[in-house]
């Protein structure tokens, strides 16, 4: 139980960052989901590189954490370039060239993985968006797009790893923020553990995630696999979908979760509600509109 | 004509002074709206506000007479619940517009979100542009105007009322037909456009109700009367209940309905006993002087609280459900015991109002009976999700209960087998329900208390959803509550016991570490003050009584609730069955069982060797099953030695 957002800049936009702007939008809709807020944020990507978040806590295991993890990228031949402790969260730079699926499958047996890609970096933890940027300061990154959420824990616990956006494990550069229940959660769950997919959490929005990554891994492209998750996904939905250049979204038949979305020459945004629009535009009254049920669309930077 | 700034204030601040320029009787605008939520709320002054902008969530709602004209877009629940007025705006609105409204005009100069007009009882709603998903689904009546597209499945169950649509019916809903228009139709339409000034050439086709499902196939049976141990039935298999069922299925071809709650033995209360000796209790002869048991419920933000004179109050029963001459002797009995009231579903008759010193207003999804102007002069409102009775399903009462008048009150037609929606339009999550909240808070100032009723079905997950969404206190209603009507096998089988119910919700609150949050009053299958005082136990602030009531006030236990046709003038509508109740002398009635109640908790209490009942604990009480132990966690202790001899009402 949420509230979702998602923007791309069709150009550079040197006053406003895709960070602020996500900020600034969840801000708007904090009341949807005071538990947790999380960004799913993209940078330039740099051949051979990947960028990797875990969650390491902030207690005396930590240091115990960053020690498995290192040693893990050494085991699986990814060399270390740059490394920080940011918040309850080791963040790493890499120099990885292998097969990215079982390279993440592998680590995230080692320690407890937010994103892995060459250019995403999912920022997530407990409480608002303020107080997320103010341990992360997610207000810096620029990238042309991102997602954010805001979480109202329902039926899986407050823990940072329980919030959004969920990574597409084993797919670079996927994120998803969804808003709704996904009552098949089980069923497909099983149906995709058996074919080796993993799972971290029990949130049913990690399904759609996994799910994504399914159709993806099977060179089904995101339109496509958007399409057919509308079928595919029993229950209320909307979410959105980010790859590493371009955002998207899908909307559940009942049009049961509310979803606004606003485009201008410089700009798409899509929020839960209008008020995280308009707070990228202040005093002006916006030509939104809202996607129809059983709908789907993607953009891309124009490049 | 004056100016206010959301950019400068608060929109709790705007209402305020909005409503404060409604009574003056001076015209608003707002600037700087930015699509921010409850903008006019609970306006009931015959003022225009004017928002040169987009609105967000609830705009114009739970408001009369006033005008309302908002430039550009609207977000969901536009015009929610008003009474009359006019809305126009100028762009797009989001789902849900013109929600249960009882009058007004609606104007959309843009398109619509989904199920437009749901559970609508009068008044027009017109949209320029196209509809979406399930428009006018649950319309109980007035028009539906939709210049563009349908949208699928329009007119989804409606009960009564018309849609008229100018584009394309793209799918008709469920139990919904197309029909001609008459010419007067056809004026009145033309007429309500040229009014609005909205140009439009085309034809229209017009959809109604079918009348397929308005009434069960066959009408509910009535039952031998069999007391109700015999009804309950001993032994698990062919007990008289079961032949009772069987019998009535084999001539009504489908699940029964009936009145009253579960019949299966279940956990319960009774099945804990005290810890401590109570053998003293009778040493003290005025223990009520002794034991503080004034209780506060609804207070902890803000909000002026229910004050309750014992640790009880009624659970909701609808009239409806109940007879009118009924809902006033508990409302009269509840001033007398200084306790508090609560409507049910259905509405608030003036006789119950002034006769309850303290009268909660329960608002369901129907929107039956709702209005702001009861909600304004009520104590405390109640968003009911579910009951412990039928948890996850709506309310039915039967044709021969749907009078003329009590359609009236609900604003739907009359004669219907009234199948109660089982879900709120506007509340499909926890995210919906914190604005809803908000929504309600705005409307009355903020002075009333807003609580939650949840039937006991995922209590853990429900408990916390309501602490999070703000709720000031939360009703929680076990398996053992009752009902009006509703389907036997889920009175019997679904929900949750009581015992259980309580005992998930403290844990629940536990482990997020907000119990200083919130307040718990636990109802379902409550007898007498040793349940009471059980429940206060096990962490409980107040109990709500409801079948104890009617039961106080002559009812006979024959669980025919649901056929209308009750013999003591309780559970029905008919003036001959009701003029046998007589108010005045029941209501003393159940005065008297309060007082029972209150003895019961005070000389507890005070045996137990406590002055206040909130020193109340989990340590007082044992259990005398395995399965309460298992429940509870309390130590098991089977044999009833004479210090845990369980104290029995005099």
């Amino acid at each position: 139980m949420c509230g979702i957002a998602g923007i791309l800049f069709k150009h550079d936009t040197p006053e406003l960052t895709t960070g602020k702007a996500l900020i600034n939008m969840l801000d708007g809709c904090q009341h949807r989901g005071p538990d947790s807020t999380g960004f799913a944020l993209y940078e330039a990507a740099h051949t051979g590189q990947l960028r990797l978040r875990f969650f390491v806590g902030e207690d005396e295991e930590t240091d115990d954490s960053i020690q498995r993890i290192r040693q893990a990228l050494a085991e699986h031949h990814a060399t270390i370039v740059e490394e920080e402790v940011i918040g309850n969260n080791y963040r790493a730079i890499v120099d990885f060239t292998g097969n990215l699926q079982k390279f993440s499958y592998a680590i995230e047996h080692a320690a407890k993985v937010i994103s892995i890609g060459a250019s995403l970096e999912i920022v997530k933890d407990v409480g608002s968006a303020d107080d997320v940027d103010k341990r992360y300061e997610v207000n810096k990154f620029q990238g042309s797009h991102g997602l954010g959420h805001v979480r109202l824990a329902t039926e899986s616990d407050v823990k940072p790893e329980a919030s959004h956006p969920f990574w597409a494990t084993g797919f670079a550069d996927i994120a998803i923020v969804h808003n709704g229940q996904i009552t098949n959660y089980w069923k497909m769950r099983r149906r995709l553990e058996r074919r080796g997919f993993e799972f971290t959490t029990d949130n049913d929005s990690e399904l759609i995630a996994v799910y994504l990554a399914d159709k993806l891994s099977q060179g089904i492209t995101l339109k496509a696999a958007l399409r057919t998750s509308i079928d595919d996904l029993d229950g209320t939905f909307s979410f959105l979908v980010s790859t590493a250049n371009e955002i998207g979204y899908a909307k559940d038949r009942l049009a049961a979760k509310p979803m606004v979305m606003y485009e201008n020459e410089d700009l798409v945004a899509v929020a839960s509600e209008e008020v995280s629009l308009n707070r990228l535009f202040p005093g002006q009254a916006l030509q939104t509109k809202e996607p129809l049920p059983g709908t789907y669309a993607t953009w891309s930077r124009s490049i | 004509m004056v100016t206010i700034d959301l950019a400068q204030i608060p929109v709790r601040d705007a209402n305020e002074q909005i409503r404060n320029y409604g009574e003056a009787g001076e015209d608003v605008e707002v600037i700087n709206p930015d699509a921010r939520h409850h903008i006019g709320v609970g306006l009931t002054s015959p003022i225009s506000v004017h928002v040169k902008g987009s609105a967000g969530y609830f705009c114009a709602g739970l408001t009369d007479q006033a005008t309302f004209y908002i430039d550009n877009n609207v977000g969901w629940g536009l015009g929610d619940n008003i009474y009359s007025g006019t809305v126009v705006v100028g762009g797009n609105a989001g789902a849900i517009p013109a929600i249960g409204i009882r009058g007004a005009e609606i104007i959309i100069k843009g398109n619509m979100g989904s199920r437009a007009g749901q559970v609508m009882k009068a008044g027009t709603l017109l949209c320029a542009g196209n509809a979406n998903f399930m428009a006018g689904y649950m319309l109980y009546g007035g028009r539906i105007i939709i210049l563009g597209d349908s949208g699928e499945r329009v007119g989804e169950d409606m009960t009564g009322g018309e849609i008229f649509v100018g584009g394309k019916v793209q799918d008709l809903g469920s139990d919904a037909k197309l029909t001609d228009m008459t010419e007067a139709e056809h004026d009145s339409v033309r007429e309500f456009l040229d009014r609005y000034e909205i140009p439009f050439k085309g034809n229209f086709q017009k959809i109604v109700n079918a009348g397929q499902k308005l009434r069960y196939g066959s009408p509910e049976r009535q039952m031998r009367s069999i007391p109700f141990f015999t009804f309950s039935g001993a032994s698990p298999y062919w007990n008289p209940k079961v032949q009772e069922d069987i019998h009535i299925k084999s001539q009504s071809g489908r699940y029964r309905i009936r009145g009253y709650g579960t019949a299966r033995a279940l956990p319960h209360l009774s099945d804990l006993a005290f810890a401590k000796d109570l053998s003293r209790i009778n040493d003290s002869a005025d223990v009520i002087s002794k034991v503080h048991m004034y209780t506060e419920i609804g207070g902890l933000n803000g909000a002026n609280p229910l004050k309750l004179s014992m640790p009880v109050m009624v659970s909701p029963m609808s009239y409806g459900a109940l007879s009118r001459s009924t809902k006033h002797a508990i409302g009269l009995a509840s001033a007398m015991s200084d306790i508090a009231e609560n409507t049910g579903e259905g509405g608030m008759s003036d006789a119950q109002r002034s006769a309850a010193k303290q009268l909660i207003f329960q608002c369901l999804g129907g929107r039956l009976g709702w209005n702001i102007h009861d909600m304004k002069r009520a104590d405390g409102l109640e968003i009911y999700i579910s009951q412990g009775a039928k948890p996850g399903l709506g309310g039915q009462l039967m044709a021969k209960k749907v009078t003329k008048e009590l359609a009236d009150i609900r604003g739907i037609p009359a004669g219907i087998d009234l199948r109660s929606p089982s879900r709120h339009p506007d509340i499909l999550g926890a995210d919906d329900l914190v604005i809803k909240v908000e929504e309600f808070r705005e409307a009355t100032g903020y002075r009333l208390p807003v609580s939650v009723k949840l039937g006991a079905g995922r209590v853990r997950d429900d408990i916390k959803i309501a602490v999070k969404d703000g709720f000031d206190f939360i009703e929680l209603d076990g398996m053992q509550g009752s009902t009006g009507a509703g389907s036997s096998e889920v009175i019997d089988f679904v929900g949750i016991p009581t015992l259980a119910a309580i005992i998930e919700a403290e844990e629940a609150l536990a482990e997020i570490g907000r119990r200083q949050d919130t307040q718990i009053v636990l109802m379902g299958g409550m007898r007498d003050g040793v349940d009471a005082i059980k429940g206060l136990c096990l962490g409980a602030d107040a109990i709500g009584f409801g079948t104890s009531v009617i039961i106080a006030g002559g009812c006979i236990a024959c669980m025919q609730c649901h056929v209308g046709q009750c013999v003591t003038g309780i559970a029905t509508q008919d003036p001959n069955h009701e003029k046998r109740y007589k108010p005045e002398i029941e209501a003393q009635n159940i005065h008297r069982f309060f007082e029972s109640v209150r003895w019961q908790i005070a000389a507890i209490t005070h045996a137990l060797g406590y002055d206040d009942v909130r020193q109340l604990n989990r340590g007082d009480l044992v259990a005398l099953t395995p399965e309460a132990a298992a429940i509870t966690g309390l130590p098991y202790r089977p044999v009833g030695s004479e210090s845990q001899s369980e104290v029995l009402a005099s």
